[in-house]
């Protein structure tokens, strides 16, 4: 038996590495993995929307969050995995915001109340010392 | 011939690289639709003085976001996606940015409550200050005023009593006058003793009750008096009316003189016609030549008082 040359020795290393990358390339390229940090993201940000009641200062925003978040967990079914990551993160940005704007609105109540509380003070004491001058 | 086809392909493959890049070169690259909107809306966030440095961090995420989102990408879908999300961590930032503004107003917003029930209770404290003054300005003009009504009360009392002793005066002085009620008012006669026998003029020394008189009429000056001169009927009746009349006018001047009012003072003569007695006897005749003075209330007064 003849050994083999050192030039068919170096391609059939070559093939070893080759191959596997190979396969391992095209399965990933036929199937991507599932989006699962993205919508697992997206689900926690949409029930801490939900805690801070966001259903009734952003309402609107809550519901935009839920329909991405749908949409997004359709497209994993319909194994459009890109598509489920980009509307995970959709539906975690609009949570985030109707989180933000839940705050705002409640920030604003507060300061309204005080603003109010503050005017009646100021009204009744004039009202008094209209009264008693 | 390999030689020639080998160079026909590199001429191929040049051809195709330079048109392409006349074909970019022809039609300039844009950035995705929307994110020049996202942009501007960022920029006024970062401009606007009282929010640009409140939510730093999602500013920051919201700048990144839009930076990708600005990439021109020929995927569409991706690009759309960018700014979307760029959309949504601007308006977060914006959100978060005011959330952390209304929480800074609302120091200031308590201080101002602080101040006003402050104010409120210092007003408060003024003004029960104020109704105890008014209570005690109050309770002090009641005690005038008891005191005023308790004076009046005693005025009223001496008043009274003042009054009681000037009617009971009154009484006294009339009885001292002995004269008599009758319809006509209070009826004082003066007896013969007056007069001489055919004179008018009075005779000094009788007149005693004349002077009680002037002095009861000076007293009470809502009194008049009138004076009316009777006789007997001795002689003719013409010398008996004028002698009347002429010792009832000696009564008015007397009295005058004694510093009574002439216009509370009348006289009059009434002859020999109203005797009160027997003309036949000495008696009578002596009861008979009189003069009379009706004491009554001037028009308009009240009650014996002056």
């Amino acid at each position: 038996m003849n050994s083999p040359s050192p030039s068919a020795r170096v391609s059939r290393r070559r093939l070893r590495i080759a191959v596997p990358a190979l396969l391992l390339f095209t399965a990933a390229w036929a199937n991507p993995p599932i989006p699962t940090a993205s919508l697992q993201a997206a689900q926690q940000s949409i029930a801490n929307a939900e805690h801070v009641e966001a259903g009734t200062h952003a309402a609107a925003e809550l519901s935009e969050a839920r329909a991405k978040i749908s949409a997004a967990q359709s497209a994993v079914t319909q194994k459009k995995m890109i598509e489920a990551g980009w509307l995970a993160d959709e539906a975690r940005a609009e949570a985030e915001l109707a989180v933000a704007r839940t705050s705002l609105a409640k920030a604003n109540a507060v300061n309204a109340d005080m603003e109010h509380s503050n005017a009646t003070l100021i009204d009744e004491m004039q009202r008094k010392t209209g009264d008693s001058r | 011939m390999n030689i020639h086809s080998t160079m026909m392909s590199r001429s191929l493959i040049a051809a195709a690289v330079t048109a392409a890049l006349l074909a970019g070169c022809a039609s300039a690259p844009t950035k995705p639709a929307g994110s020049e909107e996202v942009r501007a809306k960022l920029t006024a966030l970062q401009g606007d003085a009282a929010l640009a440095t409140k939510a730093p961090v999602a500013t920051k995420d919201a700048e990144l976001a839009v930076t990708q989102a600005e990439i021109i990408q020929p995927d569409l879908a991706l690009a759309a996606h960018r700014v979307y999300i760029a959309d949504r961590k601007v308006d977060t930032a914006i959100a978060e940015a005011k959330t952390k503004a209304a929480e800074d107003q609302r120091a200031m917003l308590s201080e101002q409550g602080e101040k006003a029930r402050l104010d409120a209770r210092t007003h408060e404290a003024d003004l029960a200050k104020s109704d105890a003054m008014t209570a005690r300005a109050e309770s002090a003009e009641q005690q005038v005023a008891a005191t005023q009504a308790r004076s009046d009360a005693a005025a009223a009392q001496l008043a009274a009593n003042v009054s009681e002793q000037q009617a009971s005066e009154l009484q006294r002085q009339l009885e001292a006058l002995q004269a008599r009620p009758t319809d006509r008012g209070l009826v004082l006669t003066l007896g013969d003793t007056l007069f001489a026998t055919g004179k008018s003029e009075i005779k000094s020394g009788a007149t005693a009750n004349l002077d009680r008189l002037g002095d009861f009429l000076t007293e009470y000056p809502n009194r008049t008096a009138s004076i009316e001169g009777f006789t007997d009927s001795m002689g003719s009746e013409d010398s008996n009316q004028a002698l009347s009349e002429r010792r009832a006018d000696s009564v008015k001047r007397y009295l005058i003189g004694r510093g009574v009012q002439s216009q509370r003072l009348s006289s009059s003569g009434r002859g020999e016609n109203a005797p009160v007695a027997d003309n036949e006897t000495t008696a009578g005749r002596q009861q008979n030549r009189r003069v009379e003075v009706v004491i009554s209330k001037a028009e308009g007064s009240q009650g014996a008082g002056r």
